[in-house]
């Protein structure tokens, strides 16, 4: 009976290995692949908005595109050689936490192009941009064949926090944030700074999740702030930031979603929902496999903010008209303001 | 073996010390309670009062419940001598199934019984989709490691692998894109009177469904397990599946049933994920709580009682991280992240002792 099951054990593999070949044949088109956080593809996130964009340029320049979903930090690595080996051209990584994986593959594949969201690698030790910001710094070669697609989530928290500060009643605005890294890092602080602008007695509370797939956990922090007397919830940190919307939503308060405009993506959460704090994922995907496409692509740094419309406040929908014409004209002039440099979120690498 | 051996030592599992006292695990939980309550608020200045307390008390429960779900499961399969490792894996596919059917038969039902009892009648449905498809599992699990006497430990990793890889692929098949507004979770359902008795009602009767469920088991499992024929059975054939045997106890059978019933029991903590908690699912979202579970358990010395507390106290680590990240954003958040895990570890060793698991446990029976 043992010796049986094993053997059909051995045939699902060797099936399941077979399938995996043949979905690799390919006919010299430019192939492109992308290797998503473990949030995976259907994150109605940051990962969902990249592929998204792969999509599109796929479609348009007629290339081979393939995601590979990362279910455990040990992914990583495992996944960007998969792609190597099925010789694709340009691979792309999705989040900060893949930055050391996707720095240590670019050096292993120099023929290969990497573009990754969310973690700043600069091209050799000597570029003039490394100087104040050493910890980037590679020595060993550097990553002249990485491109990394940043974007100033602080300036969007800012605007976020703004709204929040003006729609609260009871003056606390809180967070429920995911892992502490510098994407979500930079949300919560200009989230902060946004709303004390604002108004300046405003309270700002947040709590850091250390998971991004956690949202039971996230409604419970939700709750905890709401107790407290939050009553505008900013959602920051994927599905963990979801169930924080989720608390929101069920004590008849306010929420803000972050990403992508997630009225559309979370419609559960709609008559909480005020606006988005939006990083316009796809379009610096697509813009940059653009250049590939023009065999312009560049490595360094690429950053997408309020002044160029890569980051910025998704529609109010149902909220538009609850929300006062004096809010929105703070909105406006603090977007002035970030855009001039006239106002700062306070954000220190 | 002979009949009188064997019966000698049924007897003597029969009133072995591995049985729990409800009353010991209760003052053992309010004298830790106390403690950490003047912990934090030596932490965080004093600020917790008695509305905090309470808040805090509430969402332990909440938080404890999926753990307490399997932790339960795990005590009635290594009561009967099977180890199951792959309850993480059943309360993800149950989290998966109950979130689909709610979404479904909503949408099916809606137009034709309306709004607020199709939401009722779906959310229950639900629940049993959630509860059948663990069941399916756990009968994998049953059969591969009873039958087929493979190592349970191989058994119940493969469970939970292929449960990831199911739940992943319907979920992007079928559950990613754009799908109609479902009705949600459960609402809180106050229990008439005893929700009005100050602090203790807010915290114990003002919950939903699931959680009361998971009381009500506590004691049913501690009541089957220690005053029943059926747990007598199951304890011997734990401890002691030859001398079982030979009294006539088909073990096979016993095996078989404690660790179907488990399923159902994980499929309820699966279900509290996206019917009780959140009205999401998404990939992993079980998030390790099956094995914390398993963790409760062996603190609880395999007990029902002991396994709940061992689930509270976790939770209570988890609610208290936030109370004290609220309250000091100045400690990095990685500290009290720590907490429970730190509470776990110090409970673990410091209090608990020696935890002994039933003798044949993990071990398949050759007859």
């Amino acid at each position: 009976m043992r010796k049986s099951l094993l053997s059909f054990t051995a045939l699902l593999l060797t099936t399941s290995v077979l399938a995996a070949c043949a979905g690799s044949a390919s006919g010299g088109k430019l192939k492109v692949g992308l290797v998503t956080d473990t949030g995976g593809v259907n994150d109605k996130s940051f990962n969902q908005s990249a592929w998204a964009g792969v999509q599109q340029a796929a479609k348009e320049f007629g290339w081979e595109a393939k995601f590979i979903e990362s279910k455990q930090p040990t992914d990583y690595e495992k996944n960007i050689d998969q792609f190597a080996t099925e010789k694709y051209d340009v691979i792309v990584t999705v989040g900060f936490l893949m930055g050391d994986a996707t720095a240590a593959k670019a050096i292993q594949y120099p023929n290969i192009k990497f573009a990754i969201i969310d973690n700043a690698y600069y091209p050799t030790k000597d570029a003039k941009v490394c100087d104040d910001t050493k910890k980037d710094c590679y020595d060993d070669g550097g990553l002249k064949n990485t491109t990394s697609l940043m974007f100033q989530e602080d300036q969007v928290g800012f605007l976020a926090g703004v709204v929040a500060g003006g729609m609260s009643k009871t003056g606390t605005v809180c967070t429920v944030a995911g892992m502490e890294i510098p994407p979500v890092v930079k949300f919560v602080v200009g989230y902060e700074a946004g709303s004390k602008w604002m108004r300046s007695d405003a309270k700002a509370l947040h709590v850091y999740v250390p998971s991004f797939t956690d949202p039971a956990k996230g409604k419970e922090v939700g709750n905890s702030m709401i107790d407290q007397g939050c009553d505008v919830v900013f959602g920051a940190g994927g599905n963990t930031g979801n169930g924080g919307l989720l608390a929101a939503k069920e004590k008849g308060l306010m929420a803000i979603g972050v990403d992508v405009d997630q009225y559309n993506t979370y419609p559960e959460v709609k008559d909480a929902l005020l606006t988005s704090a939006a990083k316009n994922v796809d379009v610096a995907v697509y813009e940059y496999l653009k250049t590939v496409n023009a065999k312009a692509s560049k490595a360094g740094v690429i950053t997408a903010n309020i002044q160029n419309g890569g980051v910025g406040l998704a529609p109010y929908h149902d909220w538009d008209s609850k929300v006062p014409d004096t809010v929105k004209a703070k909105v406006k002039e603090a977007t002035d303001g970030l855009k001039s440099g006239s106002i700062t979120t306070g954000y220190q690498p | 073996m002979s009949t009188t051996t064997a019966r000698s030592i049924v007897k003597d599992i029969q009133v072995s010390g591995l049985r729990g006292r409800w009353w010991v695990t209760a003052l053992f939980g309010v004298l830790l309670l106390v403690a950490v309550w003047m912990l934090l608020n030596l932490v965080i200045g004093g600020k917790c009062g008695a509305d905090c307390v309470q808040g805090t008390l509430a969402q332990t429960l909440r938080v404890a419940t999926p753990i307490a779900f399997a932790a339960f499961c795990g005590v009635l399969c290594e009561r009967a001598g099977v180890v199951n490792i792959g309850i993480e894996g059943q309360m993800l596919m149950a989290a998966m199934a109950g979130y689909a059917v709610n979404l479904f038969a909503f949408q099916a039902l809606k137009d034709s019984i309306g709004i607020e009892a199709a939401g009722n009648l779906s959310r229950w449905l639900a629940v049993l989709a959630g509860i059948l498809s663990a069941l399916i599992l756990a009968a994998l699990h049953a059969v591969v490691s009873i039958e087929f006497k493979t190592n349970q430990i191989i058994s119940g990793t493969v469970i939970n692998i292929l449960s990831v890889g199911i739940t992943g692929f319907l979920y992007r098949q079928f559950l990613a894109e754009n799908l109609p507004p479902g009705p949600g979770t459960f609402p809180i359902a106050p229990i008439p009177v005893l929700s009005q008795i100050p602090v203790i009602g807010p915290i114990l009767f003002q919950q939903k469904p699931l959680t009361y469920l998971m009381l009500i088991l506590a004691f049913a499992i501690h009541y089957v397990l220690y005053y029943t024929p059926w747990g007598l059975r199951t304890r011997a054939v734990g401890e002691h599946p030859r001398a079982a045997d030979t009294l006539g106890i088909n073990v096979y059978r016993i095996r078989y049933i404690n660790v179907l019933v488990g399923g159902l029991v994980a499929g309820l903590g699966g279900a509290w994920f996206t019917l009780e908690a959140v009205d999401v699912f998404n990939p992993l979202m079980t998030n390790g709580l099956g094995f914390i579970g398993l963790a409760a358990m062996i603190f609880g010395k395999w007990n029902p009682f002991g396994a709940l507390l061992g689930a509270l106290i976790f939770g209570l680590g988890n609610s208290i991280t936030s109370t004290v990240s609220i309250f000091r954003p100045d400690i990095p958040s990685q500290l009290p992240q720590m907490l429970p895990y730190l509470l776990t570890i110090i409970v673990l060793t410091g209090v608990v002792g020696r935890a002994t698991p039933p003798a044949a446990d993990g071990e398949p029976y050759e007859k």
